[in-house]
């Protein structure tokens, strides 16, 4: 048995190292290592609870504003209001602007780069890929990054700066749109569904949201091998990338994007069918992360987060989350088979669910968000409310469950005497990177690398890189 | 042979007419004029290409997100390939040992000759422990890396100041790194993040021209914290006039009156957000209807709430004139911005004969 320690990563946010005992040229064990801590919820405890608005956004650039909703969420159920039609709308579009951006980046800076690797030279696409996709040098970068900078004025539009947003509020937005804001917006996106269009599907989005099922994938990549979604399916097919990296567990989603009566994207389980998601079932366990032993996993509401430096069973910052007991993974695929797209429940029954379905759900996704963003900002009324006021109380409770892009984000806070007085934050990537649990079962991941190829003296396996990118892992968003 | 910007420019396949209208928007976008376009040319012709390694530390990634969305026409070219970011964690192509060996090739390479920006800032706390890459401790690679620089970029409020986890209490001990790398010039560019075009414009004028930009006393580039959100901002008529936002999105939030009631630090923070402006200059927090958080300024965490409002200004600077005036006045009504609001709004009445002077009744 040899062990291999794969990192830093890069294009991945944050710090990760990924530990693998490797044994008759397969992983035999992962181990998750988080490497990074600022302590948020320590410092949040005794501030006055809207900072938490100022103060959350900044656990990540990258999805800033999923924590802002989160956050405005918490203390919107607190402070017992819910915002405008207007404001439900305006939040829809900010986080949607978000979760577009956040997919579209993974999928350009930090996934495709990997088929650029020499390792691949020999492949009869590796001239595709790598022309187009090779870190800093790529051709995709040029097109990508002026439609990215481009996409982001609609950010500007709705919620004046990004990273780190302050529109979102528990009442709703601060910005009252107005008709020609709503018209520059809707240009904003007719052109980035220009962007994607040509170039990322060569096709229309409505095409691209309707293929229904694995087969019907395959014919339709083989139409349009040119585009860069078709690049990444004649690549995913030919390295088989179906069937790497399942993690084997079920999928959990929080539900996004309110609508007037409930989510677009319910919340639930999937767990080889449909359940029902009770949030009062999530406690965290830290036997082996450097925190402080509680008796028992805590529920977040009553969480606590106390760094300890020494600590034997221990090995990263990451706590480990668990629903009901279980492990589950959340992201776009998860969100994509709770809602019951076709595609991803063909995708998931006829592979489980490895990096080539993530990849896939994540463009989906943008594929659906776009026309549905068109929707929304239709649907504006400029000159009606976007905004309630409400009192904060002196002492409450609150609870707000968002999806970021990478999945399920919830914050959990109590205010005392007029302050916060708990304020605890599971992220994402803390479900899907977790550590082991006091049972040993280990985290999404962890079970996702076990059996995979390691060759004689490789160091850095591109198997491995695929798995540990196909989660779009958020480090600073997982470690708080 | 050295090689300059200009032939990895022409390597990359970017004409000499796009090279030469890049010269001329560098200079605009630094406030030197067209004539310094020439300059910057022949600069870029002649001068050895001087790499940058870019650092992570405890950070959310915010400035490199700002930087990659710069909408300024220098990101794709410029910043992509000619200034060549050799180093970049998040970006780059290389992982792990390979980019460890990446990095000491670089510094061999070009020691004493190389740039280093970096994101976000040691902990200090229990070792080091809680920022660990590569096996050991960021603060060690941050002084090691620094000690061959020629000079060193401070991006964000994180390297700047410390920022959000230095807020109270701040449980890793999170350094600016000022305090941790002696001895080499320090370029702060604070903001959480810093503006992109702030960013890119800083970077090319040290690449451009060899030397460092004229530094204020906190050691920030005065070309862009030379002026306060407040002097440059839109609704500035409205605060002069003691009109003011007392809820988001009532009567007066809509008619775009002014935030500071609502919190907004407009009136101390030092930082080009009301002229340059976000997101492809299309926005900033006080035009979305939300107070500025004085996101550039030192300490900006540990100063009462963000939606208290600011009481205790001590920099008047372009209001001197007008404070003197109407000095009785400030001590009368006390808060100085209170005051100062009375003070424009009198002087401005002064010179439209037959308007009355608004009353100032806040307190």
């Amino acid at each position: 048995m040899t062990r291999l320690i794969v990192g830093p990563f890069n294009r991945v946010e944050g710090d990760l190292e990924v530990i693998l005992d490797v044994a008759d040229g397969a992983v035999r064990e992962a181990r998750v290592k988080s490497s990074l801590y600022r302590g948020f919820e320590q410092i949040l405890q005794g501030k006055a609870p809207l900072d938490a608005l100022v103060f959350v956004p900044r656990i990540c650039g990258i999805c800033s504003v999923s924590q802002s909703a989160a956050a405005s969420q918490a203390l919107a159920s607190a402070m017992g209001i819910k915002p405008p039609d207007n404001g439900r709308l305006a939040a829809n579009l900010i986080q949607a602007s978000e979760n577009v951006a956040d997919h579209v980046t993974h999928f350009y800076l930090f996934f495709m780069p990997d088929f650029a690797r020499d390792c691949y030279k020999s492949q009869p696409w590796w001239h595709a890929t790598s022309g187009r996709f090779k870190a800093v040098t790529g051709s995709a970068a040029g097109d990508f990054l002026p439609a990215r900078a481009g996409w982001m004025r609609a950010m500007g539009l709705l919620a004046g700066k990004w990273p780190h947003t302050l529109t979102l509020q528990p009442g709703g937005s601060t910005h009252p749109i107005n008709a020609s804001e709503r018209l520059r917006l809707l240009r904003v996106l007719r052109e980035f569904r220009a962007f994607l269009e040509r170039i990322t599907f060569g096709d229309t989005l409505e095409t691209v949201a309707a293929i229904t099922s694995a087969n019907e994938l395959a014919s339709w990549a083989e139409r349009h091998a040119g585009s860069d979604f078709g690049l990444f399916l004649r690549a995913s097919q030919a390295l088989n990338l179906r069937a790497l990296g399942h993690a084997g567990v079920a999928f959990m989603s929080y539900g996004a994007y309110e609508q007037p009566n409930g989510r677009w994207w319910p919340a639930g389980v999937w767990a080889g069918g449909p359940a029902l998601l009770d949030p009062t079932q999530i406690a965290e366990d830290v036997s082996h992360a450097w925190y402080a032993d509680a008796e028992a996993p805590l529920p977040p509401q009553r969480g606590s987060t106390l760094p300890i430096a020494d600590k034997d069973a221990a090995y990263t910052w990451c706590k480990a989350p668990r629903l009901g007991g279980e492990v589950v993974e959340t992201g776009a695929l998860a969100r994509q088979l709770v809602a019951g797209h076709p595609l991803a429940h063909d995708l998931v029954a006829r592979d489980g669910g490895g990096v080539e379905a993530r990849v896939v759900a994540r463009l989906l996704e943008v594929a659906r968000l776009v026309p549905a963003m068109e929707t929304w900002a239709e649907a504006l009324r400029p000159g009606e409310p976007f905004s309630v006021a409400g009192e904060l109380p002196a002492e409450a409770e609150g609870m707000g469950l968002v999806e970021a892009a990478r999945g399920s984000l919830g914050h959990w806070l109590s205010i005392r005497r007029g302050r916060l007085h708990n304020y605890q934050i599971i992220a994402p990537t803390t479900w899907n990177f977790s550590p082991r649990d006091s049972a040993g079962r280990p985290g999404a991941l962890e079970r996702a690398l076990v059996g995979v190829p390691v060759g004689e003296g490789e160091k850095a396996p591109a198997s491995v890189q695929h798995i540990v990118r196909s989660f779009d892992p958020c480090m600073v968003c997982t470690v708080h | 042979m050295t090689e300059t910007f200009y032939d990895v420019l022409r390597r990359q396949g970017i004409s000499r007419r796009s090279f030469l209208k890049f010269c001329s928007l560098t200079a605009t976008s630094l406030g030197l004029g067209s004539a310094y376009a020439p300059k910057i040319a022949h600069a870029m012709e002649t001068k050895p290409r001087t790499p940058v390694i870019w650092l992570e530390g405890l950070e959310c990634t915010c400035c490199s997100e700002s930087f990659i969305r710069s909408a300024h026409p220098l990101t794709k070219d410029v910043v992509l390939s000619m200034l060549s970011l050799d180093y970049h964690v998040t970006l780059m192509a290389a992982a792990g040992h390979q980019a460890e060996k990446q990095l000491e090739e670089i510094k061999k390479k070009y020691k004493g000759n190389y740039i280093l920006a970096v994101e976000g800032n040691p902990p200090l706390n229990e070792d080091g422990m809680f920022c660990i890459e590569g096996g050991r401790p960021f603060v060690e690679i941050l002084k090691e890396t620094a000690a061959d620089a020629k000079a060193v970029i401070a991006w964000g409020a994180c390297a700047s100041w410390g920022c959000v986890q230095a807020a109270k209490p701040n449980p890793t001990r999170a350094t600016p790194i000022d305090k941790v790398i002696s001895g080499k010039p320090i370029v702060k560019v604070p903001g959480c993040p810093p503006i992109a075009e702030v960013m890119t414009g800083v970077v090319t004028y040290m690449l451009t021209f060899d030397r460092i930009p004229e530094l204020d006393r906190q050691g920030r580039p005065k070309m862009f914290y030379g002026q306060r959100i407040h002097d440059k901002c839109y609704r500035r008529p409205h605060f002069d006039a003691g009109q003011f936002v007392e809820h988001w999105d009532d009567d007066a939030a809509r008619k775009g009156y002014c935030l500071y009631k609502m919190g907004c630090k407009g009136p101390t923070t030092y930082n080009a957000c009301s002229t340059v402006r976000w997101n492809d200059g299309v926005s900033f927090p006080i035009q979305s209807g939300h107070g500025c958080i004085g996101c550039s300024e030192d300490g900006f965490w540990d100063k009462g709430s963000f939606y208290d409002r600011v009481t205790d200004i001590k920099q008047f600077g372009v209001e001197a004139n007008a404070d003197k005036v109407g000095g009785t006045a400030a001590a009368v009504v006390g808060g100085a911005v209170v005051a100062h609001a009375a003070v424009s709004a009198l002087a401005r009445a002064r010179n439209q004969t037959g308007i009355d002077v608004p009353k100032e009744g806040d307190k």
